[in-house]
């Protein structure tokens, strides 16, 4: 067995390991789970970027040519979008909720994923890579950010309703989640901005065929209209707590509509492939 | 142990009573030296609201009366308080119950979290007036991790007990930081002052009381170090408060869901916390219904208060398990301490080295000395053995503290509390 068949194996475990883990510091309180939790997730995170960075020098293409692929990447992007989120907000209660995210993402993977050598030399483009990097990064975030919208308004509605269960113990304020999703929208608006240039600079020169019409550019381009229009309205109205966060939620929702919709209906990730 | 322990506390005696025993810091540091002066070798003695406890080693022959009468002394109370007001513990039941105090679960508020500090705090007068010696510094440490436990392993401290910390716990739950944020008062009663306390407690950014008595108001600023506003004016600074407290008597609510509503449309912040602890409702309940405001009034709260209280009462069986346990290793440390079992332990320990020092070098010595050398080897560490077995056997001319001591050291200079597997390995 050599070590990419290794660590893909493993990474499910590991990120298994990590959900385990949070959620036993969550639901238990279990002093091994809240000191170790952010040590695994690291770890998980270490072996990650080594399994991706032997798999893109051993077929000698970025791991995004196919929708497994994709899913690792996205497991990888989504968990360190997440530890970024923790390191920056100093809130560490969240994590079993995100992590299943990247799990399931990673499990999928690691069942069905191919070691393709032969790919088209245009998905051997360094621009591909980033390209890709940056979309799936914007799209962890988009993620990141509906998980913390949802459990605002979980958070929320038990305040309101006075019902002091254990998502009012253990979930951070709710100033706190609002910060962590409005955190999530800035990285996915940032984000998405560099997939979008990188691909309107790149996508022309490598397509024959390409077209400002494609679905999924239109798609993107509208979340992240929308997502730019509630980062402003924010900063100057009243565009606060509950209202972000159903904006949070619609950006995810039209997301995974976009991208489903499209895989469904066209045979690659953009009508030009 | 030779441990006694009064306490008068609000199991035992009035307020009135408590309060006339209450002992400030520089009155607790006058005292300790006259516990020593009546024959206790140790002392520690501290005072909270609720209770005042003396924790002292004696010989075991001082009447436990002698120290009662000096405490009463001390404060000039013997009109007052008697000698039936105090509990009087000794031995293993005195430590017991220092261990239940550090816990929370003798305070009048179950679970109190202040109670720890306090006793710290009593402990740290004793050794800075040198009246803490060998026993109580082993005592003490342990009641601390006995308290500290008893907060980490179970949820005893958690959940509010009182209407104002339930009003203060929620806003943090709406709110991240509440130094950030801005509170007004409407109201300068004993709730809303309750309130404004734990606001203050966990430093809310800015603090306005309002009132309609502007007297009463402008006082209860001063105790709390902030502004206040005219009452006929507080609407206006709605709209940059985050929480607001209201506790007037009122026929009508002096805060309608209209108000609210305004002061939301001038806001550029997040989350409007209202809590009405007035009766009747200082605050339309309608207002609870717009979106961003949180409203609670005194029932929800009350409610609150009272699962927390329940939900720390079924803690008790928990922590009296820690306190068991504690108060076990303790007596074990203690009983490690008498003379019999150390001189048991220093004379096996001694066998086992001559033994297996004689074993190993036994074959260099002929068929006719070995048994001469067993002979000697045996006087040798019987004659190293006399001085401090016959010490610990008949030094009780010093005090209890000391022989305690002494027994300590020679188990610490022996090496006594390590494992046999170390011990061997060490010989």
């Amino acid at each position: 067995m050599n070590i990419i068949s290794f660590l893909n194996i493993l990474l499910p475990f590991g990120y298994a390991v990590a959900v385990y883990a949070y959620g036993k510091a969550f639901f238990a309180d279990t002093p091994w789970a809240k000191s170790s939790k952010r040590w695994i997730l690291l770890s998980v995170i270490g072996t990650h970027i080594v399994y991706l960075a032997a798999r893109t020098t051993a077929f000698s293409h970025p791991p995004a040519t196919t929708v497994y692929e994709v899913l690792t990447l996205l497991a990888f992007t989504t968990s360190a979008a997440y530890y970024v989120i923790e390191s920056r907000t100093g809130n560490r209660e969240t994590g079993y909720f995100i992590l299943n995210i990247p799990f399931f993402f990673q499990l999928v993977s690691s069942l069905f994923i191919k070691d393709l050598l032969e790919v088209p030399e245009i998905l051997r483009s360094n621009y591909f890579g980033f390209h890709v990097t940056a979309a799936l990064a914007g799209y962890s975030a988009i993620t990141l950010s509906a998980v913390y919208g949802f459990l605002y308004l979980m958070l929320y509605h038990e305040i309101k309703q006075t019902r002091f269960g254990a998502v009012y113990r253990k979930l951070p304020s709710l100033e706190n989640l609002e910060r962590m999703s409005v955190m999530a929208i800035w990285l996915a608006f940032f984000f998405l901005a560099a997939a979008m240039l990188a691909g309107v600079v790149w996508l022309p020169q490598a397509f024959s065929d390409f077209s400002y019409a494609d679905p999924k550019l239109i798609g993107t381009v509208f979340i992240w209209l929308l997502y730019g229009a509630a980062l402003a309205a924010r900063r100057s109205t009243r565009w606060k707590g509950r209202k972000m966060m159903i904006v949070a939620i619609s950006g995810f929702v039209i997301s995974i509509f976009s991208l489903t919709a499209v895989n469904m209906l066209l045979s690659g990730f953009h009508r030009f492939n | 142990m030779n441990l006694l322990c009064l306490s008068i506390s609000h199991h035992t005696a009035p307020v009135e009573v408590r309060e006339r025993l209450w002992l400030s810091p520089e009155e607790i540091v006058k005292t300790l030296p006259e516990t020593l002066r009546l024959g206790c070798s140790e002392a520690v003695l501290f005072s909270t609201c609720n209770r005042t406890e003396l924790y002292a080693v004696t010989d075991g022959r001082l009447p436990h009366e002698s120290l009662i009468r000096e405490l009463i002394k001390q404060k000039n109370a013997g009109s007052v308080v008697h000698e039936s007001h105090f509990s009087v513990y000794r031995g293993p039941e005195a430590a017991g119950h220092l261990f239940r105090v550090a816990s929370g679960i003798e305070s009048m508020v179950l679970g109190d979290v202040q109670i720890l500090m306090q006793v710290k705090e009593g402990y740290q007068l004793a050794v800075n007036a040198g009246t803490a010696g060998f026993f109580l510094h082993h005592l003490f440490p342990s009641a601390f991790h006995t308290g500290k436990r008893s907060r980490t392993e179970t949820t005893i401290g958690t959940g509010a007990v009182s209407v104002g910390y339930a009003a203060v716990e929620l806003a943090e739950r709406i709110f991240e930081n509440l130094r950030k944020k801005t509170a007004l008062v409407i109201g300068a009663g004993e709730t809303a002052k309750l309130t404004a306390k734990h606001l203050r407690g966990k430093n809310i950014g800015s603090l306005t009381i309002t009132n309609r008595t502007q007297n009463r108001a402008d006082q209860l600023a001063r105790v709390l170090v902030c502004s206040t506003i005219p009452f006929d004016r507080f609407r206006e600074s709605l709209a940059d408060a985050d929480i607001v407290i209201a506790s007037v008597r009122v026929d009508t609510h002096i805060l309608t869901a209209d108000d609210v509503a305004r002061a939301l449309e001038h806001r550029h912040t997040g989350a409007l916390f209202l809590v009405d602890i007035g009766v009747p409702r200082n605050i339309d309940p309608a207002a609870g219904k717009l979106e961003n405001v949180f409203l609670y009034d005194i029932d929800t709260l009350t409610a609150m208060v009272d699962e927390n209280v329940h939900k720390r009462r079924a803690q008790i069986p928990a922590v009296e398990r820690i306190v068991a346990d504690e108060l076990h290793s303790l007596e074990l440390w203690h009983a490690s301490l008498q003379s019999t079992p150390t001189i048991q332990a220093l004379t096996a320990m001694m066998e086992t080295i001559r033994k297996g020092e004689v074993e190993k070098n036994i074959n260099r010595f002929g068929e006719k000395d070995r048994e001469l050398v067993e002979l000697v080897t045996k006087r040798i560490v019987n004659k190293i053995l006399h001085t401090p077995i016959a010490y610990m056997r008949n030094g009780h001319d010093a005090g209890p503290t000391e022989r305690l001591l002494s027994v300590n050291v020679i188990r610490r200079i022996f090496g006594l509390d390590h494992d046999n597997a170390k011990r061997d390995d060490d010989a």
